[in-house]
C-alpha cells in the first residue's frame, strides 16, 4: 500500500466532477488590473456584456431588469466596456477599490 | 450445449467476442489480425451480432474510436498487427491511465523494415510498459479463452486497465486448430455485463481527463501501477471461475510441462510453446530431462510464480521471439524479466536466451533440440558461456 | 435495426434579448483574459445546452480550461489526443447508437460536439475529423480557429494568414514577412469532400446570435456537421484584450472572415457588408502584422480579393494583383 498525501490525490482515473454553476477551483478575480464598473442609468439591457462576456461574468438579475457583474471570475479584460452600447459601462483602476484585488497574494 | 469447431486464431477470438456480446468494433485492414475483423463484419451483416462495425482510418482511430465507445459505457474490439500496432502508440497510455478497459487483439507480425508479414512478438511487446493486461496465447483454443478472460479481468472494477490478447500472426491466427465453443449461458455466468464507474452521460455529468499538476503525476502513475498489483489476484479468481464454469485446467499465470523431474527447461509464450511440447517429447525419449514452463501474461509480470517454476531447474533456456537492440542480455526481452525475476533466490538456475521465431521464421523440432545442447553443456560446465544465441546464425555450433 | 436518433429540434433565437440564461461553460476557469476561443466555447455550450458530450483535443481549450483536476464544463466532457477529437467522437456517438438499440440508456441521443483547434482540426487532427464526417456520425465538429498553435506559444498551424509573426514564422532580413504560405480552407476541405455532410457553416464570436443559432442548426440535423468559428486570440495576434469582439467584427467587414451556411448545397451569406474595408483595417491593429511592408499587405489584400470574388462577393477595394506565391 501508499501513502498518498491529501493534496496530491488525484481520482481514479483522473475522472472529475463537473462543475454546476461556478468552478470554485479556478478562482481568476484577482487577475484584474482594472475593473467594469455600470452606470444602471445608462444601462438599456442591450445584452452586449452578457453574451460578450467570455467568462460569463455578466448575467441578469433574476428580475431581469438589471445586469449584474461577478466579480469572483472577471479576469479584467473589458470587452464589455469595449462593446457597451450606451456607455454605460467604463473602467477602473483595481486598487482604487476597497475590496479590490491585491494582486498575487494568492496567485491562482 | 458446448460444441467443438475447427477455427484459425483470428476466428476463434469472434467467436469469442461474439459470445462476450461486444459493442462497439472498430477495424482496419492489416495483415494477418484482419481476418478478425472479416469475420465480425460477416456477422454483423448475418444479424448473428448486434454491434456497431466503425471502419477505423488507421489503427490510431481504431484505438480512439473503441477508447471513446468504452468510456460511453459500451463494450468495444479492436485489433491490429505489426506497425498497425506501433502507429497507435499515442493512445496506449492515455487510455490505460484513463482507466478505460478496451481490448485489443494482436495477432503479432515482425516490424519494419522492410516489409514482413512473418510472426513476431516485437510490434507487442514495444507496447508492454503502457499499463495494459499483456498475454499470449498457444493456440485458438486460448484465442478463444483469453478474450473472455481479459474482458473479465479488464473491466473488473478492482482492475479497470485495457487489454492485449495477443497470438502469434498465422501460427496462431490462420492455423486452424480444435476449439471447444461454450453455450452462451456459460459466458454469460462467466461474464458479467460491462459497466464503467463513471461514463459519459449527461445524466451524469463528469470530466474526464483534466490537466494535473506535475506533482500529481506520479500519482497517476501510481495508480497504473497499483491496478497491476491488484490485477492477480482477479486474474486467480477469473481462472478459478472459467476452469469450474467452462471445465479447464488452466493455471494463472505460468503453465509447466514435463517439468516434475526436470533439470533443465525451456522459458517461452505462444505459438511455438507447441512445437516446444513435441520436441521435449522426442528429447524425453532421448534420455533428456527437459520440460517447459509457458508463460500466460506477460503484464502483470507474475515475478513470483516465474521465480517459483523457474527456481527448481539447473538451466532454463528462455525463447525470445521479440528484440531489445542494444538490450542488457543483448537479445530479446524475455530474459530482461526471467533474470529479474529470479534475482533474489538463493539458488538460481543457469539461464540464456535464444533469438528464435523472428520474422516469421518457423522454430523446427531441430531448433529446439539444438537449444537443450547448449542447456545441457551450461549444466556440464556450470556456467553461461553467453547470454543470447541467435539460433541457427551461431559461428560455433 | 432500430436506429438511435435525435428528436430534438432546438429553437432558433429570435433576438438577443432571448438568448439561454443557463451556462454550461461555467466561470472559473484559466483562459486568457479576453480569449475568443473561451467566448465561443461559452456560447456553443450555451446554444448546445444539458444533454451533451464534449470531446476536447488538446489545445488551448484543454490546457487553459481543464486544469489542475477541474473543469469549466457543466456536461460530460472527455480530453482527447490533439490527434483524434473525431476518432473518440465517433465512438462515443456509436456506443450511444448501440445503448440505446439495445435499451441500457435512455432518451435522445446526446449531442456529441468536438471542440478542437485549427490544429486539432485541420493540421493533426485532419485524418479523424475527415473519418468522422465520412462514416457519418451523428456528431458536430468545431473548428475554433484562432490561427495558431497558441497554446504551445503561438506557433504556426495551417490556417495562421500569411504574414503573421510566429514564433515557427519570425520576420527577418532573409523572411521579411514572416509567414510565406497561405491558409487552408476549414469549411471548403469540408464540403469538398464528404457527401455525408448536409450542414456546414462558419460563425464569429462578433455575432453571438448568429453563431448559436448555427450550433443549434447544426445539432438538428441528422448526421455530422461542420463549424468554422473565428475565435481572435490577443495573446496570439498581440492586441489588447479588450478588442476580441472588435477585431472579430472588423475581419467579417475586410472579408478576412467570412459568414456563411452551407446547407445542402446551397450557399447563404451572413452579415454581409455592403463595401469591404481594406484590409489594413483589421492589419494594423494586431501586433502579429506590424513588421509587414506595404508590398505584403497587398498581397494580403489580392488574396482576400480573389477570395471574396469566388463565392460572387463583389469587392469594393481595387487590389494590386498577386505576386508569386511563395
Amino acid at each position: 500500500m501508499f501513502i498518498i498525501p491529501k493534496e496530491k490525490e488525484v481520482p481514479l482515473g483522473c475522472i472529475t466532477p463537473a462543475p454546476v454553476t461556478e468552478q470554485t477551483m479556478m478562482i481568476t478575480g484577482n487577475w484584474r488590473e482594472y475593473r467594469p464598473v455600470i452606470d444602471q442609468e445608462k444601462c438599456n439591457l442591450c445584452m452586449n456584456c452578457i453574451v460578450y462576456c467570455p467568462d460569463a461574468c455578466w448575467q441578469l438579475n433574476e428580475a431581469e431588469d438589471e445586469v449584474v457583474w461577478n466579480a469572483k471570475y472577471c479576469k479584467g479584460c473589458l470587452i464589455c466596456v469595449n462593446e457597451c452600447t450606451t456607455e454605460a459601462l467604463s473602467k477602473a483602476y483595481e486598487l482604487d477599490f476597497e475590496d479590490g484585488v491585491v494582486r498575487l497574494e494568492k496567485p491562482f | 450445449m458446448a460444441k467443438e469447431m475447427v477455427l484459425s486464431g483470428c476466428a476463434a477470438s469472434a467467436q469469442a467476442a461474439k459470445m462476450a456480446k461486444v459493442e462497439v468494433i472498430c477495424s482496419y485492414p492489416i495483415r494477418p489480425y484482419t481476418a478478425l475483423m472479416m469475420e465480425l463484419a460477416k456477422m454483423v451483416a448475418n444479424g448473428e451480432l448486434d454491434a456497431e462495425f466503425i471502419y477505423g482510418e488507421g489503427e490510431h482511430a481504431q484505438l480512439s474510436v473503441v477508447l471513446g465507445a468504452s468510456a460511453a459505457g459500451a463494450r468495444v474490439l479492436t485489433g491490429s498487427s505489426g506497425v498497425g500496432v506501433t502507429y497507435a502508440f499515442e493512445t496506449y497510455s492515455p487510455i490505460a491511465g484513463g482507466r478505460v478497459p478496451v481490448q485489443m487483439m494482436i495477432a503479432d507480425r515482425a516490424l519494419d523494415p522492410p516489409g514482413d508479414f512473418g510472426s513476431e512478438h516485437t510490434d507487442a511487446m514495444s507496447c508492454r510498459d503502457q499499463g495494459w493486461l499483456m498475454g499470449w496465447a498457444e493456440n485458438p483454443q486460448e484465442a478463444f479463452d483469453n478474450c473472455l478472460i481479459n474482458y473479465r479481468v479488464g473491466e473488473d472494477h478492482r482492475v479497470l486497465l485495457p487489454q492485449f490478447v495477443c497470438q502469434d500472426g498465422y501460427f496462431v491466427s490462420h492455423i486452424p486448430g480444435k476449439v471447444l465453443l461454450p453455450d452462451q449461458s456459460q459466458v454469460d455466468e462467466f461474464l458479467p455485463p460491462y459497466t464503467l464507474p463513471h461514463p459519459l452521460d449527461p445524466k451524469h455529468p463528469v470530466s474526464h481527463g483534466p490537466q494535473i499538476r506535475p506533482d500529481q503525476g506520479t500519482i497517476m502513475d501510481l495508480q497504473r501501477a497499483q491496478a497491476h498489483l491488484d490485477a492477480p489476484a482477479v486474474i486467480k479468481e477469473a481462472i478459478a471461475d472459467f476452469n469450474r464454469i467452462f471445465g479447464r485446467d488452466y493455471s494463472p499465470f505460468v503453465e509447466e510441462y514435463m517439468t516434475d523431474d526436470a533439470e533443465m527447461a525451456f522459458f517461452i509464450m505462444g505459438a511455438h510453446t507447441m512445437t516446444a511440447r513435441h520436441a521435449i517429447k522426442h528429447l524425453r525419449s532421448q534420455g533428456v530431462k527437459i520440460g517447459l514452463v509457458k508463460l500466460r501474461f506477460v503484464r502483470p509480470w507474475p515475478t513470483q510464480e516465474v521465480a517459483e517454476a523457474l527456481s527448481k531447474f539447473k538451466a532454463v533456456g528462455v525463447v525470445e521471439t521479440s528484440t531489445s537492440y542494444g538490450g542488457a542480455m543483448r537479445g530479446g526481452n524475455l530474459l530482461h524479466e526471467v533474470r529479474a525475476s529470479l534475482y533474489d533466490l538463493p539458488k538460481r538456475p543457469l539461464t540464456t536466451s535464444f533469438m528464435a521465431g523472428l520474422g516469421g521464421e518457423m522454430v523446427p523440432l531441430k531448433e529446439f533440440y539444438y537449444m537443450a545442447d547448449i542447456l545441457s553443456e551450461m549444466i556440464k560446465d556450470g556456467k553461461a558461456k553467453k547470454t543470447v544465441y541467435w539460433v541457427g546464425f551461431e559461428a560455433e555450433a | 435495426m432500430a436506429v438511435a436518433v435525435k428528436t430534438q429540434n432546438l429553437p432558433l433565437i429570435k433576438k438577443i434579448r432571448n438568448i439561454p440564461r443557463e451556462e454550461y461553460y461555467v466561470p472559473g476557469h484559466r483562459t486568457c483574459a479576453g480569449c475568443g476561443p473561451a467566448l465561443q466555447y461559452k456560447l456553443v455550450a450555451k446554444a448546445a445546452g444539458p444533454n451533451t458530450i464534449f470531446l476536447g483535443p488538446t489545445g488551448c481549450m484543454y490546457v487553459a480550461n481543464a486544469s489542475y483536476l477541474c473543469t469549466p464544463y457543466r456536461v460530460p466532457w472527455m480530453h482527447t489526443q490533439i490527434t483524434n477529437g473525431g476518432a473518440v467522437a465517433s465512438g462515443v456517438e456509436a456506443a450511444y447508437q448501440v445503448l440505446i438499440r439495445k435499451g441500457k440508456r435512455e432518451g435522445e441521443l446526446p449531442n456529441v460536439i468536438v471542440m478542437a483547434g485549427d490544429g486539432g482540426s485541420v493540421d493533426i487532427g485532419l485524418q479523424a475529423m475527415s473519418a468522422m464526417m465520412y462514416r457519418n456520425h451523428d456528431a458536430l465538429f468545431v473548428c475554433y480557429d484562432n490561427e495558431a498553435y497558441a497554446n504551445t506559444g503561438i506557433q504556426t498551424s495551417p490556417t495562421t494568414p500569411y504574414g503573421a509573426n510566429t514564433t515557427f514564422t519570425p520576420p527577418g532580413p532573409a523572411i521579411p514577412e514572416g509567414k510565406k504560405l497561405f491558409p487552408k480552407d476549414p469549411p471548403q476541405l469540408v464540403i469538398g469532400g464528404h457527401p455525408a455532410v448536409k450542414y456546414v457553416a462558419t460563425a464569429s464570436v462578433a455575432y453571438p446570435v448568429d453563431l448559436m443559432n448555427k450550433v443549434r442548426k447544426a445539432l438538428n440535423v441528422q448526421g455530422p456537421t461542420f463549424l468554422h468559428i473565428h475565435a481572435p486570440c490577443p495573446k496570439g495576434w498581440k492586441f489588447n484584450e479588450s478588442k476580441t469582439v472588435e477585431i472579430a467584427k472588423l475581419a467579417i467587414q475586410t472579408g478576412m472572415w467570412i459568414l456563411y451556411e452551407w446547407e445542402n448545397g446551397e450557399y447563404k451569406y451572413q452579415h454581409k457588408p455592403r463595401e469591404y474595408k481594406p484590409v489594413r483595417e483589421y492589419m494594423k491593429l494586431q501586433g502579429r502584422f506590424a513588421h509587414l511592408q506595404e508590398a505584403h499587405i497587398a498581397k494580403m489584400q489580392a488574396f482576400v480579393d480573389a477570395k471574396l470574388k469566388a463565392p460572387g462577393i463583389p469587392v469594393a477595394v481595387p487590389a494590386p494583383p498577386p505576386r508569386a506565391q511563395a
